[in-house]
């Protein structure tokens, strides 16, 4: 579903991303892990069409992202950090205007369907996004690439700043997307979490891709030591 | 796309109370412009009437005097002043030669306050010299009049500024951009949509608005259909114009405050200084004829004639040989002297009367050549001409005047050389006046602005194919 083949990013003399290789299957969640600047979000933004690549290749259900921009966001859905929707137009109507807009038409029952798929309470389908919590905003992001019918999910830092339950009720919606078979690329810090949902974890640094397991073959201690590694943490001693 | 966001930019404009308050701001400037333009028009058609009263009551005076001499009776009255004598009817009974008010005149003021609407040109006046400005206050002048061509010229771009200068950098600034961007969509046909649909329902507004204050002023806006769609047309095109340069501003410039900076100098440069510019290069490379010199000239014309009376008069008689022989008494006077030598001073002043209207025509064209590049000259020109108020029809009322002041001269040459009184039954044959519009409307300039905005568009998604590469969310 993601296939990023020796992607490079330049920008200047600075090298946002270097030759990333990286595959994301059908029903996968890949969580991509590094510091600020690593290169995480070059990537996501690259998947996106957001900016050009200096070279490299990314493609999105078989399709080049460069030679068809419009056509591979018809298969993806995308939840920012600080998912901002219109806050005077409801959930019901935030929904409907940006499925309306990929080319998607819902009943309203068909868009309320969604939101509660999504984890969205049904008392605040027609509450204005301008009274949501991140939280609740981050569903209505899920409820959208649900009616979208999204093949892949590119997530940046989406549990950022969501507290510990709202951030758990976001790793088990996006195990529901996965059972769906929605291939997930998400950029995070959070190791806990990445170790919780991911099926595949990479640790990234300096536009490079260090190393990849399979969530299943790490420990979230051995995680944790594989990323300060990485990362060349040297203990501070008390 | 278009459907949903005609369906949401609706929605997202009346619930953040744009559209309500445009309703309000536009019914308030059209309503007290559209009022401030009738209450000069009214002013301007009391003068005249007033005009055409006093001259009404002086010529039923005139009859009444003419009568009792007929009669053989005595009357009170300065000799030099019974309109026996065709001099005294020629230069005491004028009639009034007014530049009636089009019906639109209400929605340009134009030259309205600069020049006179009415004069009364008389047997013996210099009517080749006729002074037709106004006295008019300073402050008027330098601010304009608050007419509806002011607010639709200087102030609705400000509105339309403030309306779009922030459609997608308010995206990109609240975050939902890259949301929007993440959609199956162009940004660009994206903005253009959202402006689109601003235009359209600003267009809306302005249409509706125009009517309500038409009908509230007493004016049925459909009696002068053609006019009043002129100028809706003149308007949304001169709208598209600015929602044109706000699209280009939006993909080219970035954020929200250098795009409001950016389309606040455009308005400067467009409604403000390519008008002043022009202006002041066409008064620098085509100066008007001094006017105190033509004065000067005819004076000392009139001096030198003064002193050759007798000699311009058997001149004229000798060109004129049907006034020698219709009268046998052959008496001269004054006046035959003083009219015989007005044609000389006429002709020997044509080459300072032709080069100021020379010169005039030169300004015109400079200004007709170089008013595309500011399409706020365009519009301004167009509300003025459907006024009536243009330059062109003050110099088409100024040469209607000198033409019927030189027919009010010629009637009473006749009864001057062949020494024949003026009597009642000589009244009905008095020459009278009518103004007849000196300009058409012309519609020619909509579709011309219409190209502008379209060209203003294309050129708007070649920029942004030029910083696609960049990103379009990297700008700013």
């Amino acid at each position: 579903m993601i296939i990023i083949d020796h992607l490079t990013k330049r920008y200047g003399a600075q090298t946002a991303l270097d030759q990333l290789n990286l595959k994301v299957d059908k029903g996968e969640i890949y969580c991509l892990l590094g510091a600020n600047g690593a290169g995480k979000t070059t990537t996501i933004n690259l998947l996106l069409g957001f900016i050009e690549p200096t070279s490299g290749s990314a493609f999105i259900n078989q399709l080049n992202v460069r030679e068809n921009p419009k056509n591979t966001k018809r298969y993806l859905a995308y939840i920012p950090e600080n998912l901002m929707l219109y806050p005077s137009l409801t959930a019901v109507e935030n929904l409907d205007y940006f499925s309306g807009i990929a080319g998607k038409t819902f009943s309203i029952s068909d868009l309320k369907g969604f939101l509660e798929e999504a984890g969205l309470q049904s008392q605040a389908f027609n509450k204005r996004i301008s009274t949501f919590s991140k939280g609740m905003r981050q569903k209505v992001g899920i409820a959208i690439a649900l009616a979208k019918d999204a093949k892949v999910l590119l997530l940046d830092e989406p549990t950022s700043g969501l507290d510990p339950k709202a951030s758990n009720e976001f790793g088990l919606l996006l195990q529901k997307l996965r059972a769906k078979g929605v291939a997930t690329l998400m950029a995070t810090h959070d190791l806990f979490r990445a170790k919780e949902v991911a099926t595949h974890i990479g640790i990234m640094k300096d536009g490079q891709l260090k190393q990849q397991f399979k969530a299943d073959d790490i420990s979230l201690p051995e995680l944790e030591t594989a990323y300060l590694k990485t990362m060349d943490y040297k203990e501070l001693k008390v | 796309m278009l459907s949903y966001n005609f369906k949401y930019e609706l929605k997202l404009l009346l619930r953040s109370r744009w559209i309500q308050l445009l309703s309000i701001i536009l019914l308030l400037l059209f309503g007290f412009a559209a009022l401030n333009g009738t209450k000069k028009v009214e002013k301007r058609n009391m003068d005249i009437v007033a005009a055409k009263d006093e001259v009404k009551e002086d010529d039923g005076m005139m009859l009444k005097l003419l009568d009792s001499v007929e009669r053989g009776l005595e009357v009170s009255a300065s000799p030099w002043t019974i309109p026996t004598s065709p001099m005294a009817v020629g230069n005491y009974h004028p009639r009034v030669a007014a530049m009636e008010p089009q019906p639109m005149a209400f929605i340009a003021t134009g030259q309205a306050d600069l020049f006179t609407h009415y004069v009364k040109p008389k047997v013996s006046g210099d009517d080749f010299a006729l002074n037709f400005t106004e006295m008019t206050s300073p402050v008027q002048l330098l601010f304009g009049s608050f007419d509806l061509a002011f607010v639709i010229i200087y102030l609705l771009p400000l509105l339309i500024i403030a309306f779009s200068y922030n459609v997608l950098s308010s995206e990109k600034e609240s975050g939902s951009l890259r949301l929007l961007a993440a959609q199956p969509i162009g940004i660009q046909n994206w903005v253009l949509q959202k402006l689109g649909l601003r235009f359209f329902w600003l267009s809306v507004l302005v249409a509706v608005v125009l009517i309500v204050v038409f009908l509230a002023l007493g004016i049925n806006p459909f009696a002068q259909s053609v006019t009043f769609f002129g100028l809706l047309g003149l308007t949304l095109a001169y709208m598209l114009f600015w929602f044109a340069l706000a699209f280009l501003v939006n993909l080219w410039v970035g954020s929200s405050a250098k795009n409001a900076v950016a389309l606040l100098g455009l308005w400067v440069v467009f409604v403000l200084l390519v008008p002043s510019v022009l202006n002041q290069l066409g008064n620098t490379l085509y100066p008007m004829p001094s006017r105190t010199l033509m004065i000067n000239e005819m004076r000392g014309l009139k001096a030198e004639v003064t002193k050759k009376a007798d000699e311009i008069l058997d001149n004229y008689l000798r060109d004129h040989p049907e006034y020698a022989i219709n009268d046998t008494t052959q008496t001269r006077g004054f006046y035959h002297r003083y009219m015989a030598s007005q044609k000389l001073i006429k002709e020997e002043l044509a080459p300072v009367v032709n080069a100021y209207e020379e010169q005039l025509q030169k300004q015109q064209n400079w200004i007709g050549r170089f008013k595309w590049i500011s399409p706020a000259i365009i519009v301004q020109e167009s509300l003025n001409h459907m006024a009536g108020t243009s330059t062109k029809d003050y110099e088409s009322y100024r040469k209607q005047v000198a033409a019927f002041a030189h027919t009010w001269r010629e009637h009473f040459m006749p009864f001057l050389y062949n020494n024949r009184e003026f009597s009642q039954k000589d009244y009905p044959d008095l020459p009278s006046f009518n103004y007849e519009k000196g300009t058409q409307l012309q519609l020619g300039t909509i579709p011309l602005l219409f190209l502008i905005a379209v060209g203003l568009f294309g050129l708007g998604f070649l920029i942004s194919k030029s910083v696609k590469g960049q990103g379009i969310l990297n700008q700013g």
